[in-house]
């Protein structure tokens, strides 16, 4: 009698651990994606009821995938030769890391419509203030991005790094997401390649940024990667930057995966959606 | 551990059942909404930005 108790209670505490651990996998796989996805949803809705409502005359929606008007072709010359560094999806393309004269060269005339941040991009802590879209992730990918990398902000979009640049400003816009877990918004970031587009709307400009040369894999602590201009990107001029940091491996956090991109355009939202976009 | 709950509840064997089936409900309810997310940042999938000093404020 008394072993059988002991031997019941035993595989009883079994099942009950296996369940758990189960359970546990639901939560993490699943459940912080739905969690995740209703929580970005919640903010895409909310910056796009603040710029509708406020001063900042957002017509274009985030994340409907309606047909981008094709009224400014001269506007977006990013369409016709892209960088020499690589056609985009070539997975062989000779990694380059930058061509340190590509960047340069488009700075004239990437800073003039987007220059200084308007009233109406005012970044306050936790909030959402731009909505990014990256077509190698998919055409209905846009997630909103909010200000600040804490914990609990991650959960519901991707983060801006607190000292970092404006979306469009000189200096190095970096912004960090989730690769796996709260619905994996960066899970392809190890698949972007030169010239793939990183497109910025932040209510007032959509800034098209191109990527340069392939993910870079480095250290937890190389807070260096989100330099104004990065020892490590191939840049060496001041210029007007874009940094996305998530973690490396896929389901580890030994290193981290950095990719690097410089402002190709920029046109007023009243344009409709820009080339990189439609394409 | 199972067998003294169930003996220990009151009705029939089908009242048994449904008051089992919302204590099972209820223990899910707990763990999704109070231990997981407790858990959770305990694993690794939330570093993601390279400067984690920084992340603590929120």
């Amino acid at each position: 009698m008394r072993p059988r108790t002991v031997v019941r209670t035993l595989s009883e505490l079994c099942v009950t651990t296996g369940t758990l651990l189960v359970l546990f996998v639901v939560y993490v796989l699943y459940w912080t994606g739905v969690r995740a996805d209703s929580a970005m949803d919640e903010e895409l809705g909310r910056l796009q009821e603040r710029w509708s409502s406020g001063s900042v005359g957002a017509a274009a929606a985030p994340g409907e995938p309606e047909p981008a008007p094709e009224q400014q072709p001269g506007q977006q010359p990013e369409d016709a030769p892209p960088d020499p560094g690589a056609p985009p999806g070539r997975p062989g393309a000779p990694s380059a890391p930058a061509q340190p004269g590509a960047p340069t060269r488009t700075q004239p005339r990437a800073g003039t419509p987007g220059q200084a941040p308007p009233a109406g991009t005012d970044l306050r802590a936790g909030r959402a203030f731009a909505v990014m879209y990256v077509p190698r992730f998919g055409a209905g990918w846009a997630k909103p991005v909010l200000e600040g990398t804490g914990t609990e902000l991650l959960k519901r979009g991707l983060g801006h790094y607190e000292r970092t640049a404006r979306p469009g400003a000189p200096g190095n816009f970096a912004v960090a997401g989730h690769r796996r877990t709260y619905g994996d918004p960066f899970k392809d970031l190890d698949e972007l390649r030169a010239g793939d587009a990183v497109v910025i709307n932040d209510g007032t400009t959509w800034f098209t940024y191109r990527v340069d040369g392939r993910p870079y894999r480095t250290r937890p602590d190389d807070t260096g990667v989100i330099d104004p201009v990065p020892a490590a990107s191939g840049y060496r001029t001041p210029g007007r930057y874009l940094t996305l940091t998530t973690c490396e491996p896929e389901w580890g956090h030994s290193h981290r995966l950095i990719v690097w991109a410089h402002l190709d355009a920029a046109s007023p939202v009243a344009q409709g959606r820009p080339g990189a976009l439609s394409a | 551990m199972y067998g003294w709950i169930w003996r220990h509840l009151p009705g029939n064997a089908w009242v048994r059942a449904l008051t089992s089936l919302v204590l099972v409900l209820a223990v899910v309810y707990v763990l999704f909404q109070y231990v997981f997310p407790w858990a959770e940042p305990l694993l690794p999938f939330n570093d993601v930005t390279v400067d984690n000093g920084m992340a603590v404020n929120q």
